[in-house]
């Protein structure tokens, strides 16, 4: 898992493998119980297939250098069908962990934050009166209705 | 609206098992079952509902979309219906349903479609005139608008630009909104109580009329006696998943609005079986895929709200194009890059706009109750939609200045030009590539008056099982091929309407 987290990130990404899978621990408890023997499986037949690849000399996975185990996760993902569609899957979803980390956000210049409490205070200047009536008109009863439907 | 709420009891209120007695009990608080709940207690009819996921307050929203997909989704936002492709989907689970997490837009059920459910199923009171007034009740409860154009976002903006100068039709998007303040965060939950779900109104409504709501209880059965629904019997779920005390509810009438895929997985588990079959079938699902296009210059996507317009144009073929700007997570798991790649890709984040089709498809999906499994196989002419609406949106994005586009089909190229796209998608495009997802489930307990082709009646009642309605997205007879919140909320209404003026035949 390491190691498919350290070829799945981008290369300045390694420092922070430790906070992906901690991420990635979090969301697949997120999973009912099949999906999470289904991602182990997975992750075992990634691991333990590249011992097929021509490039990896008998190696599995987690034993390829660098180059290798990035030939091999191409080869892998490129390829239709259910072995290419578990190998993105589990690429999203490492991915995915990668990219929540606050600091990565950042350097991508996505801060929601700032900008979140900007809007929310605009709203609430512009339309405060508005606003709290509509949230009183939740608990008031409705007008009559111009019409039910009909009886069978 | 926020903090506890009074008649809401979670799973840390409760130290034993529970038994209560109420008029009805409805399994779910999203769009269908809240709106029921707030119709029937607004009656004087003594309501609980039941919920499997927990109370999260506006208070608690963020940007965090990983803590998101666990606390307010199903299954981390990751359900999957098997088939060729493979379709993800997505089902809120928590107080609101789907309601909470979806963007909020509220459009009327298309007038054909009304006309053919009535004349495929012989839908009784589901003309236009017939759902006018539910409809305006919905707009005006949930507050249901266009958006206030200073918080419309230029990725929104230059899909409309890039459709409008190719003379295609574009609308404005109405959303269930008090004056949306455009922070993108729809599918975390609004963050400001601007969107009108139902954890802001019908919830609220419902309780505030002497309803009972538990949430953070799991429904495992409907219990029958005679044939008749008598009530539903649960657990609470404690904190990380753990199995905690039971929860009985003997009621006069079950209301079944836990989805449409919960729906009818709560009902086969429970023995109850349709006459025609037709339980857990006719599952369509609108499936959606996503165009990734890289501009020159910064666009800044998640600053403003999505998809606030649809190009609908080609309406007609059973398409709608539209912007949703997605959230770094999300955007790196459709890049079709790992490694360097991955990283260069995502370094152009806020020069990216993302946007794609939604398909009106058939309902060739079905649940299967043993395995709890989604099947769903995408029709020739689903898959030539498909195709059709990437191109489209691809095109639209490149008369708006995008440089490169990325297609979801698994090993496409990038291309870097309308002629280009057209070289790439003039070779077949085998469904298996295609990379999909879904946020709209429908019709596996179908509307028809004729019990040997539907599941339930007219008005939500089970044919065969008397005490026992269903009440959310499982009763359409097809796609609605629009976002279908306000059709469940209306449908909901009147159904609710329906079973207020017979009630004397519930025993209610």
């Amino acid at each position: 898992m390491i190691r498919f987290a350290e070829i799945v990130c981008p290369p300045d990404g390694r420092d922070r493998v430790q906070d992906v899978l901690a991420e990635f621990e979090l969301l697949v408890g997120a999973l009912p119980a099949g999906s999470r023997r289904g991602l182990a499986a997975a992750f075992l037949a990634l691991d333990r297939g590249a011992r097929l690849y021509p490039r990896s000399r008998g190696r599995r996975f987690s034993g390829l250098g660098d180059a290798a185990a990035d030939a091999y996760l191409t080869a892998l993902l490129a390829r239709p069908g259910p072995a290419g569609n578990a190998a993105r899957k589990l690429s999203s979803l490492v991915a995915m962990c990668y990219y929540e980390l606050a600091d990565v956000k950042a350097e991508l210049g996505y801060r929601p934050g700032p900008y979140i409490a900007a809007v929310a205070r605009r709203r609430l200047e512009s339309y405060g009166a508005e606003i709290r009536a509509g949230e009183a008109r939740v608990l008031a009863p409705d007008p009559p209705r111009a019409a039910g439907p009909g009886t069978p | 609206m926020s903090g506890p709420l009074a008649g809401l009891v979670q799973q840390g209120d409760v130290t034993g098992d529970v038994a209560v007695e109420c008029d009805a009990v409805v399994v779910g608080s999203g769009a269908g079952g809240a709106t029921m709940a707030a119709e029937l207690a607004d009656a004087g009819v003594d309501v609980v509902m039941v919920e499997e996921g927990g109370y999260h307050p506006t208070e608690s929203f963020t940007s965090e979309n990983l803590r998101a997909l666990r606390t307010l989704y199903r299954d981390g936002g990751a359900g999957m219906a098997l088939g060729l492709p493979p379709v993800v989907f997505a089902e809120g689970r928590c107080v609101g349903g789907s309601t909470v997490v979806n963007g909020g837009m509220s459009w009327r059920t298309p007038p054909d479609v009304l006309r053919r459910w009535a004349a495929d199923e012989g839908v009784l009171a589901v003309g236009e005139a017939d759902m006018e007034a539910y409809f305006a009740t919905v707009e005006s409860r949930i507050s249901v608008r266009p958006q206030d154009p200073e918080t419309v976002g230029r990725d929104s903006r230059l899909l409309a630009a890039g459709a409008e100068a190719n003379g295609w039709r574009v609308v404005g998007n109405l959303r269930d909104q008090l004056h949306c303040a455009g922070t993108n965060n729809c599918i975390n939950g609004c963050p400001t109580g601007a969107k009108r779900s139902m954890l802001l109104t019908h919830v609220p409504r419902a309780l505030s009329r002497g309803a009972r709501l538990f949430a953070d209880c799991r429904v495992e059965r409907v219990t029958r006696s005679g044939g008749r629904a008598t009530g539903v019997t649960g657990r609470f779920v404690r904190p990380g998943g753990r199995s905690g005390p039971r929860l009985s509810v003997r009621a006069r009438v079950v209301i079944a609005a836990a989805g449409a895929v919960q729906t009818p997985l709560l009902l086969l588990r429970s023995g109850i079986k349709s006459a025609s079959g037709q339980l857990g079938r006719n599952l369509a699902l609108h499936p959606n895929a996503t165009v990734i296009a890289l501009f020159d210059e910064d666009v800044t996507g998640w600053q403003g709200v999505h998809q606030a317009f649809q190009v609908r144009q080609f309406a007609a073929e059973g398409l709608l194009l539209t912007a949703q700007n997605m959230p770094p997570p999300l955007l790196a798991a459709l890049m079709p890059a790992h490694g360097r790649h991955l990283g260069e890709l995502m370094a152009q984040y806020n020069r990216v706009v993302t946007a794609g089709p939604l398909v009106t498809d058939s309902g060739e999906g079905r649940i299967r109750s043993r395995l709890g499994q989604v099947f769903y196989q995408l029709t020739d002419q689903a898959a030539a939609r498909v195709v059709r609406g990437v191109e489209l949106t691809a095109r639209a994005l490149f008369t708006a200045g995008a440089r490169r586009v990325l297609l979801p089909f698994a090993g496409a190229p990038e291309v870097g030009s309308d002629d280009e796209l057209r070289r790439v998608l003039s070779r077949p495009v085998p469904k298996r590539v295609m990379d999909l997802y879904s946020v709209h489930i429908m019709g596996t307990a179908r509307m028809s008056e004729d019990p040997r082709r539907g599941v339930t009646g007219s008005f939500g009642a089970f044919h065969g099982v008397p005490g026992l309605i269903v009440a959310d997205a499982s009763l359409f007879p097809g796609p609605v091929g629009i976002n279908p919140m306000e059709t469940v909320i209306a449908l909901a209404l009147r159904n609710a309407d329906h079973l207020i003026e017979h009630r004397a035949a519930h025993g209610l």
